[in-house]
């Protein structure tokens, strides 16, 4: 029972404390109610201050930062207003920076969802050592995002990396990954070697399908695209929107190029080829190289409203695409 | 309603409280890290010291506890992380800082205590004492190597020298540079051109890389080497479009285009010269003596590593600055400031120093442990050689107190690709990099006030 049912039963005539006659009997269960009111508030309160303290506090600390010049320790800031947001739509370095994360979500997204749902198919067939190949695949996805990076930076180095090595090997010549222009396909190899995140996921989506609708339609002569078509992408849809939403968000937020930079600290922040210049290396340059908390901070709020209105977005056009296993008029 | 036993709270109730619980929540966090670093003055007290790991050593705080009676607690050092310290107004008592550009910066924003007074009355640390790369540590409000000291700096090379390997020139057929004479940078470019090893795409020897310590040192003393100055006398511009400063920017563009040794459009996955350097496949390094330090245990390459004057352009004055003396300084909020001076004398004057001076990772910098400098065998002496001459030429080339060399820097990467693949002139790059970079110290003068 919700906070909010329990409000309604509440008020409810009867059941309160001044309904005449039935006071004395009900008073053991509103003091029962109460006593679930305080474990409700008690149980949730630990995440509510965190959120207040460790989301909520930071927020708006941030939003007070950019209408300021503060830089962290000068005296000498003041407020500019909107200055910032105005700098900000002018700036055409945030411009370039926001396309190309834009470029960069719907590339990595769909590509890291098809990938991670066409591993979750295989290992979900009834194949030999199946539990061996799930770990193993899954098994890129809790590397820690800095020693994925340091292996890729060697991996892919022009002069000694292994990649170039089998390049040369078959006479083709070595390229330079980590620079312009390729630095780009090897961000998206990143995501891509991650897939095992999606994977899992989508696994656990598959084995919730039915098997007798699968039967059904194997009986009614379907081929497998037209089941795994009809009958699973709808039934995974749920999933599939989830994917989407968080994998937006993420690839939005990634890290991943500075830790594929040369110099893979936030000071460095600048050595991230210009392909790699994504939204979230422009507010960590802003922040950390140019000292400009006032203006990175502006940065982040227009990406936080911009997430917003992404999402926003993603479930209007998904709604009637996206199959919900329930009953609908069990909600009400 | 008067609230009562038994009574459901509100939501709204409920979150005032849980608000409340938060500003608590915070305050005591807070308070809790204030307590970390206020200590008291004195023996038996407490300070933070803001360092990398490495700058002071586990067994070396166990030391300063016996000798000092003085605990340190160590913090890893981290920009943002100081910034937040000083804002809340609990920074650490000592922090670790590169005198070469660092200092302006703190110090125009009085956070730095002057240590002047300090030093008058100490009695390991005599003004005579000190080598002239402290200076690096001075700034009178404007600029950098003059007027009070703010900190010192733990040990120096000058960053514009290079080392070689011999068995690279021998290899490439090409003549050993003169170790007391330098060469010009033309000269320089052309050897490592010479030396660089290329096989289906790959570079398997670079001929030399010449990347200062940071880009905006790396241009400050390139310019200074052809005879003019990067910043205006009052350092709140830059002037890429000088001759002196635009013959600075097309030899560094020239570098880079070479493809000799690392550079933006060519970066170097382990972030330093030393393990190409070590695996033989870098001719030349631009390293000052430090590099000493990882090249002596390996006697192998010891034998072929020699140091090299810093080179000069073509009718330019002989320059060889330090781009660096990383040293210590103390937050004007320091909480433990007596402490944390006899901690600074310690590290700087005592057994810390002579451990350094005899490591070969620097020069000291206290002339007196100057004779401590590794000296044995026979390719240390031959490095002392070659050091002790380019001292002669030692010079402070002032930073700007107007922004770090970090956001410099971060201009440069941003700016100047697209003149290193040659999309864009020098001219154009030039100009480029006087707007952003202008702009960037308009900012930081107004905000200094």
């Amino acid at each position: 029972m919700t906070a909010d049912q329990i409000s309604t039963a509440l008020d409810r005539p009867g059941t309160t404390a001044t309904s005449g006659p039935a006071r004395l009997a009900d008073r053991p269960r509103t003091s029962m109610t109460a006593r679930r009111h305080r474990a409700f508030y008690m149980f949730t309160s630990p995440w509510i201050i965190g959120f207040l303290l460790l989301t909520v506090t930071p927020m708006a600390y941030a939003l007070w930062l950019s209408f300021t010049t503060f830089d962290g320790i000068s005296p000498n800031w003041r407020y500019v207003g909107l200055g910032n947001y105005r700098e900000l739509m002018n700036d055409p370095v945030t411009w370039d920076a926001l396309g190309r994360t834009g470029l960069f979500a719907v590339t990595s997204v769909p590509l890291s969802i098809i990938a991670g749902l066409g591993l979750a198919v295989l290992v979900n067939r009834p194949i030999k050592a199946r539990g061996l190949f799930r770990t193993l695949l899954y098994l890129p996805a809790v590397v820690p995002p800095v020693g994925a990076g340091l292996a890729f930076k060697f991996l892919f180095d022009q002069n000694s990396g292994a990649t170039n090595g089998v390049l040369t090997i078959f006479g083709i010549d070595a390229i330079g990954w980590l620079a312009d222009p390729y630095a780009r396909y090897v961000l998206l190899m990143t995501v891509l070697w991650a897939a095992g995140n999606i994977m899992i996921i989508s696994l656990a989506g598959l084995q919730d399908v039915p098997r007798e609708l699968h039967e059904a339609a194997r009986i009614d002569g379907a081929s497998s695209w037209r089941t795994f078509r009809s009958i699973t992408i709808p039934l995974l849809s749920p999933v599939l929107l989830f994917q989407t939403v968080t994998g937006m968000i993420a690839s939005v937020q990634t890290i991943m190029p500075l830790l594929l930079a040369p110099l893979g600290d936030t000071g460095g922040v600048t050595t991230v080829p210009q392909s790699n210049y994504l939204y979230m290396m422009h507010v960590f340059a802003q922040y950390f190289a140019l000292g400009r908390y006032g203006y990175a901070s502006a940065l982040l709020w227009v990406l936080f409203v911009l997430i917003l209105i992404a999402t926003g977005l993603i479930f209007k056009f998904t709604s009637g695409a996206v199959f919900y296993n329930v009953d609908p008029e069990a909600k009400k | 309603m008067p609230a009562h036993a038994g009574a459901p709270h509100s939501r709204r109730r409920f979150l005032a409280m849980s608000a409340g619980g938060a500003v608590a929540g915070a305050a005591a966090l807070s308070g809790c890290a204030m307590q970390v670093s206020s200590g008291v003055s004195g023996k038996g007290e407490t300070i933070t010291a803001m360092v990398n790991s490495g700058d002071i050593l586990p067994e070396q705080i166990k030391q300063a506890h016996k000798e000092l009676g003085i605990k340190i607690n160590l913090v890893r050092y981290d920009i943002t992380k100081l910034i937040a310290m000083l804002t809340s107004g609990n920074p650490p008592d000592l922090v670790r800082g590169v005198g070469a550009v660092d200092l302006p910066f703190f110090a125009a924003r009085d956070v730095a205590e002057e240590l002047d007074p300090y030093f008058a009355r100490s009695s390991v640390l005599r003004l005579d004492d000190l080598d002239p790369v402290n200076d690096l540590w001075r700034f009178d409000g404007r600029t950098q190597g003059k007027g009070p000291r703010y900190g010192m700096a733990k040990d120096f090379s000058q960053d514009s020298m290079y080392w070689y390997n011999t068995a690279a020139f021998d290899k490439a057929g090409v003549d050993y540079p003169p170790e007391t004479e330098p060469i010009t940078f033309e000269e320089w470019l052309d050897n490592a051109k010479r030396l660089s090893q290329r096989k289906n795409g790959q570079t398997t020897v670079f001929g030399g890389s010449y990347w200062g310590l940071t880009r905006s040192t790396l241009l400050a003393t390139l310019t200074a080497s052809a005879g003019g100055s990067l910043f205006t006398d009052d350092f709140s511009r830059v002037d890429f479009t000088t001759p002196e400063a635009r013959k600075a920017l097309t030899w560094c563009i020239d570098y880079c285009k070479a493809r000799v040794g690392t550079s933006l459009i060519q970066p170097d996955p382990n972030g330093w010269d030393g393990p190409t350097y070590q695996a033989g496949r870098l001719a030349m390094s631009n390293s000052g003596y430090w590099l000493g330090g990882m090249i002596y245990p390996d006697k192998k390459l010891a034998e072929v590593s020699r140091l090299a004057p810093a080179p000069v352009f073509a009718g330019g004055p002989r320059i060889s600055a330090c781009q660096g003396g990383t040293g210590l300084w103390m937050p004007r909020g320091a909480k433990n400031k007596d402490a944390a001076w006899r901690v600074f004398e310690w590290f700087f004057g005592e057994e810390p120093a002579k451990a350094r001076a005899s490591g070969g990772w620097g020069i000291p910098t206290l002339k007196s442990l100057r004779s401590l400098m590794p000296a044995q065998e026979d390719y240390q002496k031959r490095v002392l050689k070659v050091q002790e001459s380019e001292l002669k030429h030692f010079s402070v080339v002032s930073f700007t107190p107007y922004t770090r060399a970090d956001a410099l820097d971060a201009l440069f990467n941003q700016i100047a690709p697209a003149a290193m693949n040659g999309q864009i002139s020098v001219d154009t790059l030039a100009g480029r990099l006087n707007s952003a970079i202008n702009e960037q110290l308009k900012r930081g003068k107004e905000q200094v006030g």
